[in-house]
């Protein structure tokens, strides 16, 4: 009967804290449903800002819209209410995200990395508030962007788990558990650290982020991901010592303390297992196999830090310092880390103001028909011209850029110079075809084609006389979406070729499969063809493949005379190089071209 | 008199013992207390001047700490798998137990589309709605708080299986 009792008493307190879930979940889901539905109509098509009042007001949760400056601009009942202060003595009212964002500075080590990164951060807080408030708040906290990265607004949504938190509170081991995975949670990972601090003896902390977890809920559902995050749990269990200690500190992350190891030598050694363990592929449900890959900062105690806050900020700054998308990735802190992490933000902050200020140039090398001995195409570079630093080249400030999403604006910026270019070349009596180069983030921008039409169209230029390079790599990562893009170009009569063609995947199925006209061949091919029989060999192998697919073949990188021959005597279609010219600004391309006349 | 093992299965905290207590006792309880195992009532109903003895089967919810057993449907004459219309997921659950059971027992079955008298989170298409419908031998949306249709579903349950008794010949 005892036994009878308890079993009803756990799982009475087992259940309802899953029909709260249950209910939040739903909440959160409609709610999130609505506003997507809203935003994606054409705002002239609906009264926007009517509708989302209307739909943020209805909501049983707080919703709570600010600027970037975290002035109130929307907040609902729901928000007021979960605020309000019961404390007769506040005369001062205090706006709902004013306590947010403090109760998050307070309690969020990693705090001045998501606003200096706006980041998006979905977690719970404590709010206690003398004498008698004590609530959990369940915060979503989401920047909504503007076209140069920077925050125009936050999006807050919270939620009352109070409820949910005191149910669980009273089942000592469901407080302390994370109810997915069944590994120990969040708190209970800040006391553990806590403790092994006190003792004082030497450990590695590692912070474990599963790289691009969103997209693969977003791929596979919410099930599968829920699956996913049991597994990864279980097989680092598994490869870990029993004195160590493994969390799930969030979404998809973990935290693990590798006790009494001192050297970085014996700790990549235990990193080393995980990799291994975790590196193995997955199944779905329907058996499907995938890989996954992740970002792991580790910090050293006592070396790197002494207080759970610090240790935590550093390893959480070196996950993601050393986040790079599809590829395992370790770092240790160090003050270099810190470093970079200032740089990129400057970095990022000037090109920003380049984008104001108009710093960008577009340079454009020559590319050479073999048939007609004229110059056909060019391919537009950019270069930025920095106000202190001089003319500074794109493959340093591109990946920064694409990494801010900065590289949208930019790009279109590209788009819209090269439309000028076109017209003021024909408008010189010329007719040349201008290349640009779209990166990952543009081709999968959904945008990108509606904007490159309008400026072909506002700029009154044959579409004929722009062409796409895309590289490889985004040919086969994103291929139902550079298939789509790329099929859209070319039925306005846009043509496009494959970039650095031979460095990446070359899976050589897309090939057939894709809407492509030229192949550019890879300079690093180029470079020693004269002497290296294997370049030579790929040379015309690419060369004969391209034929057989109908597609033309441009050589980058041609420098002397006897790279030329050779690739004349192989029957290459054009070619592009220092041997006729380096990139060069409009007005000496224009001299160029009336040489060439 | 006839007796007849009743099984109400589905999801944890859809309303099985609810939708129990309004038939046999025609009382509810706001407050949620949960099963555990199995708990038996009885209830005669009298369709067509004969005399029926449901013998219902309350039996403990499913979820992550109770998986569903085939073996309380031995011996069963039909079955009713109550879903919560306010939680989209008791459905996918409900409709996995309806799968399980169906390869167990031939028995008629019956969905019960609880807590009607709260507002619904699920809209089902008319085909989604014609393909779950045909799923079952019978349909009902039901309300434990405000009793609505709770009868009316026992009661066609009680003809259904006197249907089929006089059209079995070999029924004793």
């Amino acid at each position: 009967m005892a036994d009878y009792q308890f079993q009803q008493k756990t799982k009475q307190l087992a259940r309802e804290i899953l029909l709260s879930n249950d209910r939040l979940f739903l909440q959160n889901e409609y709610l999130q449903t609505r506003l997507r539905s809203i935003l994606s109509q054409p705002p002239e098509q609906s009264n926007l800002v009517f509708a989302l009042t209307k739909v943020i007001e209805n909501a049983d949760f707080g919703v709570i819209v600010v600027d970037a400056n975290f002035s109130t601009i929307i907040e609902n009942t729901a928000a007021l209410t979960l605020f309000e202060h019961n404390s007769s003595n506040n005369t001062t009212a205090v706006r709902p995200i004013n306590i947010i964002t403090k109760l998050m500075k307070n309690q969020l080590p990693e705090y001045d990395r998501i606003i200096s990164t706006k980041s998006n951060w979905d977690g719970e807080l404590c709010w206690i508030s003398p004498p008698s408030t004590l609530k959990w708040l369940k915060i979503g906290f989401h920047p909504v962007k503007n076209k140069l990265n920077e925050p125009e607004s936050w999006l807050v949504f919270a939620n009352d788990i109070s409820t949910i938190k005191h149910l669980a509170q009273r089942n000592e081991k469901l407080a302390l558990q994370d109810m997915l995975t069944e590994l120990p949670n969040r708190f209970s990972f800040w006391q553990t650290l806590d403790q092994q601090i006190i003792t004082g003896s030497p450990f590695y902390l590692l912070y474990v982020d599963i790289n691009e977890f969103r997209r693969h809920n977003e791929f596979y559902g919410h099930q599968e991901g829920d699956k996913l995050l049991i597994d990864f749990g279980r097989r680092i269990e598994s490869v870990i010592k029993k004195s160590d200690f493994i969390a799930r500190v969030g979404g998809d992350e973990f935290a693990i303390i590798l006790a009494n190891i001192d050297n970085q030598e014996a700790c990549k050694g235990a990193i080393e297992r995980i990799l291994e363990t975790i590196s193995k592929p997955y199944q779905t449900n329907k058996l499907e196999s995938f890989h996954i890959s992740v970002s792991i900062g580790a910090a050293n105690f006592p070396n790197d830090a002494t207080s759970v806050e610090e240790l935590m900020k550093f390893v959480d700054l070196s996950a993601y310092s050393g986040k790079e998308n599809k590829k395992n990735s370790l770092l240790f802190y160090s003050q270099e880390i810190k470093d970079a992490s200032h740089h990129l933000i400057k970095v990022e902050q000037e090109l920003r103001q380049a984008i104001n200020q108009e710093e960008f140039e577009l340079f454009l090398q020559p590319i050479v028909d073999l048939e007609s001995h004229s110059i056909s195409k060019a391919e537009a570079l950019i270069r930025w011209n920095h106000p202190t630093k001089g003319l500074i080249s794109p493959d340093k400030f591109i990946p920064i850029a694409e990494k801010s999403g900065l590289i949208i604006t930019i790009g279109e910026w590209v788009i819209k110079r090269a439309c000028q270019m076109i017209k003021e070349i024909n408008a010189k009596g010329h007719n040349v075809i201008i290349s640009i180069n779209l990166s990952p983030s543009q081709v999968i921008d959904e945008n990108l084609f509606s904007y490159l039409h309008s400026c072909i169209k506002t700029s009154q230029v044959e579409p004929s006389s722009l062409e796409l390079e895309v590289t490889e790599g985004v040919l086969v990562d994103d291929y139902s979406i550079a298939k789509r893009l790329l099929n859209n170009a070319r039925a306005i009569g846009i043509t496009v070729s494959v970039d650095d063609f031979g460095t990446g995947y070359s899976s050589l199925a897309y090939l057939k499969k894709l809407p492509l006209d030229f192949l550019k061949i890879d300079r690093s091919f180029i470079k020693d063809i004269v002497a290296d029989e294997n370049d030579k060999a790929i040379v015309r192998a690419v060369i004969a493949m391209a034929h057989n697919l109908k597609l033309s073949v441009i050589s980058e990188g041609v420098e002397t005379e006897e790279q030329l021959k050779f690739l004349i005597k192989n029957s290459c279609n054009s070619v592009q190089g220092y041997l006729f010219s380096r990139p060069v600004q409009l007005e000496y391309f224009l001299d160029i071209l009336k040489e060439q006349w | 008199m006839i007796q007849k093992k009743i099984c109400l299965l589905g999801a944890s905290s859809v309303g099985k013992t609810s939708l129990v207590k309004q038939f046999v006792e025609g009382i509810f309880s706001e407050k949620y207390l949960t099963t555990i195992g199995v708990k038996v009532d009885k209830k005669s109903l009298v369709v067509d001047d004969e005399e029926i003895n449901f013998m219902l089967w309350d039996i403990e919810g499913s979820d992550r700490y109770n998986v569903f057993e085939e073996r309380y449907l031995r011996g069963a004459a039909g079955y009713i798998i109550v879903v919560d219309q306010t939680r989209a997921s008791s459905l996918i659950e409900g409709l996995d137990i309806h799968t399980l059971a169906k390869q167990v027992t031939s028995c008629p079955a019956v969905l019960a589309i609880n807590k009607s008298d709260l507002p619904s989170t699920w809209h089902l298409s008319a085909i989604e709605q014609d393909a779950y419908q045909k799923l079952f031998d019978l349909q009902f949306t039901t309300s434990a708080k405000t009793g609505e249709h709770v009868d009316d579903m026992f009661l066609a349950l009680a003809a259904l299986l006197l249907k089929d008794k006089k059209n079995d010949i070999t029924a004793e």
